[in-house]
Parts: structure tokens; sequence; C-alpha cells
């Protein structure tokens, strides 16, 4: 693969082919994110949350990834509605979980050890993906102790979706290549964002709340 | 589906952010929205009243030492900077002797519950950004009778959008069995919408139990968890003036150019505002079936010069949902009584863009067959039909119905030989009965076009009167006669 001459520059004056592979990618996914929030209308945890969750995916492979995220989700959905009902602060509730949440991590590479379930390649994993995916417990339950489990569920399934699209866009090679050869694209990608954040009209999650006024055939305003 | 005309009514959460709440609330106003205790100390100084606050904890210090047995028997804990209803706890009364209250589901919670949950409060746990929060523990709100008789065993409360000093939008929400008692709509409380001329209550929607998305709507039309369900259409909200005036008086005091206020009815004191909010939801709209979008754009710019002269200003350009909302439950329309219409020329059938003047008709049951003066029967095209029946020799007046029948019999043929008279009507007046033209007048009424046939009359009060015949179908709203 040719780079261009700023490309280049860049790697030869201390920057590593992988760090600038991130950070280009950190700037597609930040993009996949406030498109989908501005002009589609899904909420995430925050946008470090699927930023990082794509990242965790590229490293450890969405299939493992995706595995690991259910084990964190459901673990954190067991053991906190055990703990709430235990009086205490809500800070040491969070480190319990926390404690029952490495525990089931560990517990989960042994069974995938011992009987493989499909998974034999687990213990590859960088252990970072592991501990980046494991934070997604403190978003959910932040969202939990304020939303119903509904809302709380909904948002999850929201932030692992973009998350997946982004693993997704990030880990074709002729994107990587693109981008890194054709820097300009992160101006551009500025351009984008500064063109969403202007955006009024409707999301389209609007038109499915609002379907019974859009239908109106009567224009009152008139 | 996503260009049709309602498109351009609705406001979205990206214009709701960029073009009102950015612009029109500064920082210093949202301060005071977003903390209950600052509202309290502003509104207060308006006289406006709030639930009076008993206790406010800043820290587990002043916890330690706060004197359980000043308390009453009923009253509600609340986050200071707390969001969405979140970590509030309503007790509504004391076990006999004990540290003890009953919360509205029948549970009892002990004081060392009661701490731990302020503890939690003071932790910013339900606080805006999660930072250190202070507890507030005040009066609990005792439901208005009328409201009572529709809620779930909780609070029902009154929100008011209001921008530019106009109320622009209103609903009630109501508890549910669902929602827990809580007035939260997505927790499934029930939305009205309520008529901002009248304070009457017009649709109603609850958010699917079942749907993937979080906040889709269902129409409903009575409550569903009472011991006897009632209808929720056509309530009439009490104070509803007052609540008006107290909302932009809300807005005045705050700051706020886009506010909603969330008001509640007190049985004993009234209105009472609960809090204000400087990023209110978009589900009103949908409790209201129409958008806020055009109702913003119409008030923005006007120069209100008083709270009295922004409720006229709402009432005027914003009533009539009830009316709406009468048509779908009746299938019937509602006409003023002195409605505007549309008169289209004679013989301009087939012609792309046909001749037309609006006029205000005047609706009476009183006759039978619809009217029209002769001045603007000339000018709609039936010049030449007035004319050709003035040149018949027909007597001024006749003594009686029968004598006027067997005159027009005689002489049908020469009376209607106008190609635009249709047939000969006879009308009782003061002094006799009198024979008229009767001639076919395509009309737009209530954004429908049809034919009336008109008796082309002598001048009277109004150009137009709509006669029972053509009243079929629709209801009159007889509130603005003398308007």
């Amino acid at each position: 693969m040719e780079y261009s001459s700023f490309t280049l520059l860049l790697l030869e004056n201390g920057i590593s082919k992988q760090v600038l592979e991130l950070l280009v990618a950190i700037t597609v996914l930040a993009t996949i994110v406030s498109v989908s929030r501005y002009i589609f209308g899904s909420k995430t945890y925050g946008i470090y949350a699927p930023i990082i969750l794509a990242i965790s995916y590229s490293y450890s492979g969405l299939r493992y990834g995706l595995v690991v995220t259910a084990v964190v989700i459901v673990t954190t959905l067991i053991s906190y509605s055990i703990i709430k009902k235990i009086r205490m602060h809500y800070i040491t509730r969070i480190a319990i979980n926390y404690c029952l949440l490495s525990i089931t991590l560990v517990l989960l590479f042994l069974v995938v050890h011992r009987y493989g379930l499909g998974l034999e390649n687990m213990s590859q994993i960088p252990s970072l993906a592991v501990i980046s995916i494991a934070a997604l417990s403190d978003f959910f339950i932040k969202q939990y102790v304020r939303k119903s489990l509904k809302i709380t569920t909904l948002i999850l399934l929201s932030t692992i979706l973009i998350a997946t699209i982004g693993w997704y866009v990030i880990t074709r090679q002729y994107v990587s290549d693109f981008m890194l050869s054709n820097l300009w694209i992160v101006p551009v990608l500025i351009l984008v964002n500064l063109l969403i954040g202007q955006f009024k009209g409707l999301r389209i999650k609007d038109f499915l709340r609002f379907k019974s006024i859009l239908s109106d055939k009567e224009d009152d305003s008139k | 589906m996503i260009l049709s005309s309602g498109y351009n009514k609705i406001l979205g959460l990206n214009r709701r952010n960029q073009e009102y709440v950015r612009p029109y609330n500064s920082p210093s106003a949202k301060n005071i929205a977003d903390n209950k205790i600052l509202t309290k100390k502003v509104l207060a100084k308006k006289s406006i009243k709030t639930p009076e606050v008993y206790k406010v904890i800043r820290n587990k210090e002043q916890l330690r030492f706060l004197d359980w047995d000043s308390l009453p028997k009923s009253f509600v804990i609340k986050p200071n900077k707390g969001t969405g209803g979140n970590g509030i706890v309503v007790f509504y009364g004391k076990r006999k002797n004990e540290t003890t209250w009953i919360r509205p589901s029948g549970e009892y919670m002990g004081k060392r519950d009661i701490i731990l949950h302020i503890e939690n409060i003071l932790e910013g746990r339900f606080s805006m950004g999660s930072k250190t929060d202070s507890a507030i523990i005040e009066e609990r709100v005792k439901t208005d009778p009328l409201l009572k008789q529709y809620s779930y065993r909780g609070v029902p409360d009154i929100r008011v959008i209001c921008f530019n000093n106009v109320p622009i939008m209103a609903m009630t929400r109501l508890p549910t069995k669902r929602s827990n008692g809580t007035a939260n709509l997505h927790s499934g409380a029930i939305c009205t919408g309520i008529d901002i001329s009248t304070g009457i209550t017009t649709y109603s929607m609850q958010m699917k139990p079942k749907s993937l998305l979080s906040d889709t709507y269902e129409e409903i039309e009575t409550t569903t968890d009472l011991k006897i369900n009632k209808k929720l259409s056509g309530i009439q909200i009490p104070y509803w003036d007052e609540i008006l005036r107290i909302a932009l008086v809300c807005q005045k005091a705050s700051n706020l150019g886009y506010i909603g206020v969330d008001i509640a009815l007190d049985r004993d004191n009234g209105p009472v505002v609960f809090e204000l909010n400087a990023r209110p939801g978009l589900g009103i709209q949908v409790a209201n079936q129409t958008g806020l979008r055009w109702r913003l754009e119409k008030v923005r710019g006007l120069e209100i010069k008083s709270i009295k002269h922004g409720i006229s200003v709402a009432k005027n350009l914003f009533g009539g949902e009830v009316e709406e909302s009468i048509e779908a439950i009746s299938g019937r329309k509602v006409l003023n009584i002195n409605e505007r219409i549309l008169l289209y020329y004679n013989k301009q059938e087939g012609k792309k863009k046909p001749k037309r003047e609006a006029c205000t008709a005047f609706m009476d049951t009183g006759v039978l067959t619809s009217r029209i003066s002769n001045t603007v029967a000339n000018r709609i095209g039936f010049l030449s039909t007035v004319k050709f029946f003035k040149s018949l020799d027909v007597p001024e007046k006749f003594e009686s119905l029968k004598e006027a029948q067997k005159y027009i019999d005689e002489n049908e043929e020469k009376l209607t030989e106008d190609e635009n008279i249709l047939r000969i009507a006879r009308t009782v007046e003061e002094d006799g009965v009198i024979i008229r033209p009767v001639v076919s007048v395509r009309v737009k009424i209530s954004g429908e076009k049809k034919e009336f046939e008109m008796i082309i009359t002598d001048n009277i009060t109004y150009p137009v009167v709509v006669g029972r015949r053509d009243l079929k179908g629709y209801l009159i709203d007889t509130s603005k006669t003398f308007k």
C-alpha cells in the first residue's frame, strides 16, 4: 500500500501506523455516532461507550466481543438486581458489581477453556479489550438507576448496534487504507459534523413518534 | 408520509434545541429551572405558590441531626437537581408511634431506608450530571377532587409550554397503575391534550407498553385502571385562566424564553407550581394531535404587552382543539355561529382558478332554506337573474302562503324562465308573504365545497344566512355569538 507523502511524513516522525489507524478510526466512529443520534435519533450511552466498544470488538473479533458483552450485561443485571435489595451506599454497590463481574469473566474463560463452546480462541483476546467491554457495566447501571429496564435495554441495544456498525466500517481493510492515505478525510469529517450540528429537521425516530400527527390531512396552520 | 403537510408543523428534538432552547434559554435562566430550591425562591417573589418546604438537607451532617419527629404524616422527598421524576419518594401516612412512613403502594419505609435514600440523593445519584446534590423534604400536594377521579393514586399535573410570553400548548398527565402512580409518560402515565382557549381536554394518548420503540403512543378514550373508568375528553380543567396566568408569570420570573411549567391542582391551595422545565419534552404534541412548530413560529416576534395580552393571543390563535375533538368523536364538524365561508362566482365550473369571495355567514337553524343578499348575489354573477326577477310584474306581497303558492303554480313557467332560477320560494315576513327566486350557489364551508340552494333576498344583516337544510351534519358553537 502506498501512502500519501503527508501520511509518510507522520509515520516517519514518531507516529506508529497502529496509533494513526486508531486515531483515524475514532474520527469515523464519532461521526457514525453523531449521524445515528441526530439523523436517526438513536440514543447511545454517550459517545465514549460505542467508540470504545467498536475498538474493543476490532481487537477481540465481533463474535468474542459480543459474547463478552452479553456476559457483562447479564451479570450486571442479575448482580445489581440482587445487590439493590441490600441497604448500602451506591458506590459500594457498583464496586460489588465489578467484583462479581470479574469472577464471572474468570469463570467464562475457564468454561470456554474446558468445553470450547465454539470460542476456542477466547484466551487470545487482548485483556484491554475485555476490560473495555466490562466498563459497559457502569454505563448500564447509571442508566438503569434512572430509567426503566426497557429503556435501559433499548439504549444498550442501540449502543451495541452502532458499535457493531462502527466495527464493520473500521475493520474493512480498504476503508483503513483509504483513510490512511487520504488524511484530508479528517477535516471533511469535521465539516460533516458541523453540518449535522446545524441540522434542524426531524430525526427518523421523530417520524415514527409523531406518525399520527404527520398523517393529518388538514393543515391547521393555514 | 415524510413530506406531508404535517412535517412543517412538528417540532423535533433537533429544532427544539437549536432554535428554541439554546437561543432563548440562557445558562443563568436554565440554572433557575434546574434547581428546585432556586425556582421556589424566584417564584415566591412573584407570589406564585409552590409546595411548602419542610427541610432542605445539604450534607450528611444535616441528615444526622434531622428532627424526625418534626416531619408530618405525609410529605415528599425530592432531589434538588433531579430530572424526569427520578429520586422522588412520596409518603401518604405514618405508622403510629414509629418513625415509619407509608408509601402510595402501601409499602412501609423506615427511617434507615429513608436515610439511605437521602444519602443517595446527596451523592447525586438522581441528579443532572451526577454531581452532589441536596434533598428537599416538602409538602405533599393533595389532588383536586376533579382530577383525582381520573388518576391512579399519584398527583396529576398540567404542563403548559410558553414561548415569547404566550401559552403555546398544554396537556395534563394522569398517573396510572402502569406508571406506578407517577405522572411520567415514559412509565405509562396518560397524557391528555387541553384546548388552550377553553381548558377542556381533547385527545388522550398513552405510550404503547409493548412497542419496541421507547416512545410511540396509542390513543385511548377512557382511564384504564380505576374502579369506574371515565371518559377523558371534555373535562373542564378548573382554574384554567389562572393556570395560564401562572405559567406566564413563571416565564417572566425565570427569564426562560421557551419554558414548560408543571402545575398541580391542590385541593386546598388551587394551582401550585411543581417545577419549571428549560427543555420540555415533545410528547405534548401527540397529546394535542398537532405540532408545536407552527404555533411557535406564529408567536415568534410578536410584541406581547402584558400577561392578559399573551393569554388572549393564545386563545385566539390556538383555540379550537375542542371542536376538532368533537368532530373526531361525533363525526360532525363544528361551525361557529358566525362562520367565514367562501362563495364561488356563478358559472365558473371547470375553471382552474374560479373567482370567489369570502364573507361571514350566519348559521340560522330558525330558517329552512339558506339566503343570500341581492347585493352579494349581484356581485357573484346573479345580476341578470336579480334584474330578470325584478322585471317581472310580481305582486310585492301576498296575504297568505296559500295565495302565494297559487300565484307560483299559475306562473311557474314565466317565473323560472331565467336559467339560474331553480324554483320559487315563499318567505313569511313581517308584513306578509313574499315570493323570491332560489338559485344554486357553490360555497366552501369548513374546508368542504358544497352546493347550497339560496333564496335571493333584500339586503339583510349578514350577506349569507345558512339554513337548516344545509346545516345537516354540523354542530354549531354559539360561544362566539357576540364577537
